[in-house]
C-alpha cells in the first residue's frame, strides 16, 4: 500500500517532466538531457555502491566499455544500433566481472582503489593498443545518432531514466533490496544468517553494469563521439560520485536529485561566471553541500516531509 | 490525510517550479549578429583565439557594423579543454544564444566532440587551433554534412610535408645530419605526425630514423628515455610533443643531453616559453603554424598586434599564438562572405561565398599571408589530394600561391626567438644548444 | 645499460618514496586515503614557485615557506573535514576528493592553467659511471633519503613518534594508555602535509607545474601504499623502489608508452593476491 502511495509521486514527477518541454527553452532541455544521463550513471553507481557499500571509484570503466563497444561496432563495421547497443550492454556486464572478482577478497577503501586502477588501465590501453580501432587519444567522432533534436532526446533520456529509476526503486523495496543493504551493514552477519552474499553481490554488480551499459551506450550515441579523456576522467567520476552522494546514496531517488542539482548548478552559473571562477564556486557549493548534508538531499527532504506530515495530522 | 497530500503536492510543485526558473536567460533581442566563441577561457591558446576574434569584432562594429549596420555581439562558452564541456558549450551557443557563427580555439578531441553537434545545428564554424587532417577528410568525404566547417590553420599533413623540406634543406644539407631518433608522445597527434615523417624523411631528406621511442605523456623522468636515444648515437633528436611539452624540453636542458633536438614542441609556440621554462629554452627549435612568434610582420598583422598589446598589456599571452591572427582574419573573411551572401543563412550561399574568400596580405610587395580556402574537388599539386575547407597553404617553394603551412622558429640563449625556415621568412639562423658539440 | 637502469631507477625511486610516505602515514594512523594529498603536493610546488621564482626570494626560505604551507593545508584539512567525518573513511575520501577539485580550480584562478617549469634547485649535470644525471635529481634523492631516515628515527626513537605508531597499530589500546588519538592525528596530518609539500617542490623541478598535476602523484602514492601495505614506512620505501625500478625498466627496455599500465596492473595483482600488501600487517 505504501509503495502504491509513493508510486503516485513518481507519476507526478513523470507527468511534470513530460510537460516541461512546453514551458522551457530547448537550451534548458539540452542541459536536462545531460542531467538525465548523469542520473542513470549515478543510479548505476548507487545500486552497486550505495546499496552494498562496495564503493566504486572506477565507474567510468563500465561506462567506457559500453561506449567504446557500441562506438567501434557502429563506426568501423556499420552495425545497426539495435544490435550494437544490446551488445554493448552485454559487454559491460561481462566487464563488470573485473570488479566482481576483487570484491570477493577486498572491501572498503581497497576495493575502491582496485576499481580506480581498472579505470586507469583501460584509459591507457584505449590509447595504446590498436589506436586505429579506438581512435587513440582523439577517440571516434561522427557516430550514428538515435534521434536528433533537443525535444526528442529529452524524452528519450527522460524515459530511459524514468523506467530505470522506477524499476530500481521498486527493487530496493523488495526483500532482495533489503538483503543487498544488509551487505553494507554487516556482510559477515548477513552471511551467517544464511544469505548467499556472493550471489547477492554478483546480482548487484550485474544490475549496476546493466544500467551503466544502457546509459553508456545511449550517451555515446547522443554525443555522437567518444574520447578517452572525456570518459575515463577524474571529473566525470567526480560528477557521478557526487551526484549520488549529495542526492543521497542508497535511495535511487537521491542520485536523480543529485544529478539534476549538479548539472543545473553548473549551467546556471555559466551566464554569470563564464570563466574559471565557475568551477571554483561549483566545487565549493558541492563541498558545502556534502559537508553539511553527507546523507544527501533525500534525507533532508525526508525529514521535511515528516515535519509536514506531522503538521498535516495536527490540523 | 488530504491536507497532508495537498501540502506534499504543493512542495513538489514548488520544487518543479524552481527547476523551471533555473531555465536559461531569455535570448536577447534579434537585432545584433551573434558570434559565439568556443574554447578554453584561461589557456594561452583559448585566449589567443578569443582576443583575436574580439579585436576583429570591435573593428567591424566601429566601422559601422555589418549586414546593413547591425552590430556584432560576441558570446563566449568555456570548454575547459574538456570533451563533454565542449559539447555542452556548443549546445549552449546554439540553443540559448542562437549564434549565427562560431569561432573556435579547440584542441583535437574537443573539436571532434562537438563536430556531431555542428552537423546537427549546421552553424557556420571556423576552427583556429586544431590541425587534425581527419576533420578535413570528413569534409572531403561527406561534403554536404560537414560543409559549414572551415579550418583556418594548415593541417598536420601539410605541416609534416614542409617539415621534411626543412630536414632536407637545413638538417641534411646544411648541418650534414644523417640519422635521427624520433621521440614521440603517445597521442593520436604524435602517431599521425610520426607516420608521415616515417614515410618521407628517409626518401626525401635522406635522413634515417635509427630509433623511435614512444613515451607516455605523464612520464616523470625522461633520463632513461634520453639515455636510450643517446645510445642509438643519432645526429639529432626529433621531438613530437603537444601535451605537457615543458617536461621533455626542460629535462633536456637540465640533463644537457649531448644531442641537438628539434621538432614539434607546442610549449615553445608562445612568448611565455622563455619565462615558463625559467630561461632554459635556449637552443630549442620547433615548427609553428603561420604567423608565428618571431616572424617579420606585415602591416595589418602589426596593427592588430599593437591593438592587442594596448588592450592586454602584460596579461599572458603577450603576443597571441598563431590562432589569434587566424581568428582575427577568419572573422573578417566570414563577415565579408556574409555581406556577399546576404547573411549567414541560407547556409549554402554563405559557404559558397566563404569558399570564394581570398584575403591576400603583402609585406614589401611580397605575398606574405593568405586567408583563402581549398574548394571542393580542388587538388593540391604536391601531395595530389584534396583539402576542402582547409586554409589555402602553399608547400612548394617559393610560396607564391599562399603562405607555407609552417615555419621553424628557433629560441636563442639570450631569450630571443627568430624564424629560421623557410628562407623567404627566415630572419635568424638555425642553432643548437651551447653544450652540444 | 645496467648501470644506467640501476642509477636512474634508484633516483626515481627516491622521489617516489618521498612522494608516498606522507600519504602512508595518514593511511596508517587514520585508515583513510587522503585524496587531497595530490593537492597538497601541488600546493608545495606552486608556493615554492611563487616565492622563489615570482617573488625572487632565496631558495631556502622559499622551500621552508612551501613546507609551512603544506603543514597548514594538512592541519586545516584535518580540522575541518576529517574531524567531521572521522567515523566514516569513505566520507573522508569523498570530501578530500572534492577538496582536491576545489584546489585545482583555485590554482587555475591564481596561476592560470598554463604549465610552468621550475628552475632546478641545484643546476648542473654529473656523470656517474657514464650515466648523465642532473644534480637537481641527485639532490632530490639525497634529501628524500635524509627525510625518510629522519622519519624512521622519529617514529621509533621519540615519544611522539612512538605514540603515532601506537595509534596506528591499535587506536583503542593507545587511548587506554593515555594517548589522545585526535592529537596524534593532528600531528600526523601536519607532518604529512610537510612531506607532501616537500615532495611537490622536487616533483615540480623534475616535471612541470600545472593545475592538473595532482592526479598523477596521488595515483603513485596510492600504488605505493597498496603495494607496500598499511602501516609500514619500510614497506612503502621498498614498494617505491619496486615501482620506480619497474618504470625505469619499462621505459628503457620494454615500451615507454606502457609506463602507466604496468603500475596499475601491479596494484590490481597485489590487491588480488596479497590484499594486505607485501609488507602490511594482517588486517584490512
Amino acid at each position: 500500500m505504501g509503495v502504491l502511495v509513493s508510486l503516485r509521486w513518481w507519476l507526478v514527477f513523470g507527468v511534470g517532466m513530460c510537460l516541461l518541454p512546453l514551458v522551457v527553452s530547448t537550451g534548458t532541455l539540452r542541459i536536462l538531457v545531460f542531467a538525465q544521463f548523469l542520473a542513470i550513471f549515478a543510479m548505476s553507481w548507487d545500486i552497486l555502491s550505495g546499496r552494498t557499500g562496495y564503493i566504486s571509484f572506477g565507474h567510468p570503466f563500465l561506462i567506457g566499455i559500453a561506449g567504446y563497444t557500441t562506438a567501434m561496432l557502429t563506426y568501423h563495421l556499420g552495425v545497426p544500433l539495435y544490435f550494437s547497443i544490446p551488445a554493448a550492454v552485454v559487454a559491460t556486464m561481462i566487464g563488470s566481472i573485473f570488479f566482481f572478482i576483487p570484491a570477493l577478497r577486498t572491501r572498503g577503501t581497497y576495493f575502491a582503489v582496485v576499481t580506480l586502477a581498472f579505470m586507469e588501465v583501460l584509459y591507457h590501453l584505449m590509447q595504446v593498443v590498436q589506436p586505429k580501432l579506438t581512435g587513440g587519444t582523439r577517440g571516434l567522432s561522427g557516430l550514428p545518432t538515435i534521434i536528433l533534436g533537443a525535444v526528442p532526446n529529452y524524452y528519450l533520456s527522460f524515459g530511459v531514466m524514468f523506467v530505470i529509476g522506477v524499476g530500481l526503486w521498486l527493487l530496493i523495496r523488495t526483500r532482495l533490496g533489503t538483503a543487498l543493504s544488509t551487505i553494507r551493514m554487516d556482510e559477515d552477519a548477513a552471511r551467517s544468517s544464511g544469505l548467499n552474499t556472493t550471489k547477492l553481490k554478483l546480482f548487484a554488480f550485474m544490475l549496476s553494469a546493466f544500467v551503466a551499459g544502457i546509459g553508456g551506450a545511449l550517451y555515446t550515441h547522443y554525443l555522437g563521439s567518444i574520447a578517452p579523456r572525456g570518459i575515463f576522467d577524474i571529473s566525470f567520476l567526480f560528477s557521478i560520485l557526487i551526484a549520488a552522494l549529495i542526492g543521497g546514496a542508497g535511495t535511487i531517488v537521491g542520485p536523480i536529485m543529485g544529478a539534476y542539482f549538479l548539472t543545473l548548478l553548473l549551467e546556471f552559473l555559466r551566464p554569470y561566471l563564464p570563466g574559471p571562477e565557475r568551477y571554483l564556486i561549483y566545487g565549493a557549493i558541492t563541498l558545502l553541500a556534502y559537508y553539511y548534508a553527507p546523507k544527501g538531499f533525500h534525507n533532508i527532504f525526508g525529514l521535511l516531509w515528516q515535519r509536514l506530515g506531522a503538521l498535516g495530522r495536527r490540523e | 490525510m488530504k491536507i497532508k497530500f495537498a501540502l506534499k503536492a504543493f512542495l513538489a510543485a514548488a520544487v518543479i517550479m524552481s527547476a523551471y526558473t533555473i531555465a536559461a536567460p531569455a535570448s536577447a533581442d534579434e537585432d545584433p549578429v551573434v558570434v559565439g566563441f568556443i574554447g578554453s577561457f584561461d589557456s594561452d591558446v583559448g585566449k589567443s583565439t578569443l582576443r583575436g576574434a574580439e579585436i576583429a569584432i570591435e573593428e567591424l562594429n566601429e566601422a559601422g557594423g555589418v549586414l546593413g549596420g547591425r552590430q556584432i555581439k560576441l558570446v563566449k562558452a568555456d570548454t575547459r579543454e574538456d570533451v563533454a564541456e565542449g559539447i555542452k558549450a556548443y549546445e549552449y551557443l546554439n540553443e540559448v544564444e542562437k549564434v549565427d557563427f562560431i569561432v573556435s580555439g579547440s584542441i583535437d578531441d574537443v573539436s571532434l566532440g562537438w563536430l556531431p553537434r555542428m552537423t546537427e545545428y549546421r552553424t557556420p564554424t571556423l576552427d583556429t587551433w586544431t590541425s587534425f587532417i581527419g576533420i578535413i577528410d570528413k569534409v572531403v568525404e561527406d561534403y554536404d554534412k560537414y560543409k559549414m566547417y572551415f579550418m583556418n590553420v594548415a593541417n598536420d599533413y601539410a605541416l609534416a610535408m614542409l617539415y621534411v623540406d626543412f630536414g632536407k634543406d637545413i638538417l641534411a644539407k646544411k648541418m650534414q645530419w644523417k640519422t635521427v631518433v624520433v621521440l614521440q608522445e603517445d597521442t593520436a597527434f604524435g602517431g599521425g605526425v610520426f607516420e608521415l615523417i616515417d614515410q618521407l624523411l628517409a626518401p626525401e631528406a635522406k635522413i634515417e630514423i635509427v630509433d623511435h621511442i614512444v613515451y607516455d605523456v605523464n612520464t616523470v623522468d625522461f633520463a632513461p628515455i634520453y639515455s636510450k636515444a643517446v645510445q642509438a648515437t643519432p645526429d639529432f633528436i626529433y621531438l613530437i610533443s603537444s601535451v605537457r611539452s615543458q617536461v621533455p624540453s626542460s629535462q633536456y636542458v637540465k640533463l644537457q643531453v649531448p644531442l641537438p633536438m628539434t621538432g614539434i614542441n607546442v610549449a615553445a609556440l608562445g612568448m611565455e616559453f622563455w619565462g615558463d621554462t625559467g630561461g632554459m629554452g635556449g637552443g630549442l627549435s620547433t615548427l609553428s603554424p603561420i604567423p608565428s612568434i618571431g616572424i617579420d610582420m606585415d602591416d595589418r598583422s602589426k596593427a592588430m598586434l599593437a591593438k592587442y598589446q594596448a588592450k592586454h598589456g602584460d596579461n599572458r599571452p603577450v603576443v597571441p599564438h598563431f590562432n589569434g591572427f587566424n581568428a582575427y582574419f577568419g572573422i573578417y573573411n566570414a563577415f565579408a562572405a556574409a555581406e556577399r551572401a546576404g547573411g549567414f543563412a541560407p547556409l549554402d550561399k554563405w559557404v559558397t561565398e566563404m569558399e570564394n574568400s581570398d584575403t591576400k596580405i603583402y609585406k614589401d610587395g611580397e605575398l606574405w599571408l593568405r586567408y583563402a580556402y581549398w574548394k571542393p574537388g580542388e587538388i593540391e599539386p604536391r601531395t595530389e589530394r584534396e583539402y576542402t575547407h582547409n586554409i589555402k597553404f602553399d608547400i612548394t617553394p617559393p610560396y607564391e600561391d599562399g603562405a607555407p603551412s609552417m615555419v621553424v622558429i628557433q629560441w636563442y640563449t639570450d631569450g630571443s626567438v627568430k624564424v629560421v625556415y623557410p628562407e623567404k621568412y627566415a630572419n635568424g639562423d638555425f642553432s643548437v644548444p651551447p653544450w652540444v658539440k | 645499460m645496467l648501470s644506467q637502469i640501476l642509477i636512474q631507477g634508484f633516483l626515481l625511486s627516491g622521489l617516489y618514496g618521498l612522494l608516498a610516505v606522507g600519504f602512508t602515514m595518514i593511511f596508517s594512523v587514520g585508515r583513510v586515503l587522503n585524496l587531497a594529498f595530490g593537492a597538497n603536493i601541488m600546493i608545495g610546488g606552486y608556493v615554492y614557485f611563487a616565492l622563489a621564482q615570482e617573488a625572487a626570494l632565496p631558495k631556502l626560505p622559499s622551500f621552508i615557506g612551501a613546507v609551512l604551507a603544506g603543514v597548514a593545508f594538512g592541519v586545516v584539512t584535518y580540522l575541518i573535514l576529517v574531524r567531521r567525518f572521522r567515523d566514516d573513511p569513505i566520507a573522508v575520501e569523498i570530501s578530500t576528493l572534492i577538496l582536491a577539485v576545489v584546489m585545482q580550480a583555485l590554482i587555475v584562478m591564481i596561476f592560470s592553467p598554463a604549465p610552468r617549469s621550475m628552475w632546478p634547485l641545484l643546476p648542473g649535470v654529473a656523470h656517474i659511471y657514464g650515466v648523465a644525471v642532473s644534480l637537481n635529481i641527485v639532490l632530490a634523492t639525497v634529501v628524500s633519503w635524509v627525510v625518510l631516515g629522519g622519519l624512521l628515527v622519529f617514529v621509533h626513537k621519540t615519544h611522539l613518534g612512538r605514540a603515532i605508531r601506537a595509534v596506528s597499530m591499535d587506536p583503542k589500546g593507545a587511548t587506554i594508555s593515555g594517548i589522545d588519538p585526535r592529537q596524534i592525528s593532528l600531528v600526523t596530518w601536519g607532518l604529512s602535509g610537510a612531506l607532501g609539500a616537500m615532495a611537490g617542490v622536487f616533483l615540480a623541478t623534475y616535471t612541470q607545474l600545472d593545475p592538473g598535476m595532482w592526479v598523477f602523484p596521488l595515483i603513485t602514492a596510492v600504488a605505493v601504499v597498496i603495494v607496500g601495505g598499511i602501516g609500514s614506512i619500510i614497506g612503502s620505501l621498498i614498494a617505491a623502489h619496486i615501482i620506480g625500478f619497474m618504470e625505469t625498466i619499462t621505459t628503457t627496455v620494454i615500451a615507454a608508452e606502457l609506463r602507466g599500465v604496468f603500475t596499475m596492473l601491479l596494484i590490481i595483482i597485489v590487491l588480488l593476491v596479497v590484499p594486505k600488501g607485501l609488507f602490511g600487517r594482517e588486517e584490512i
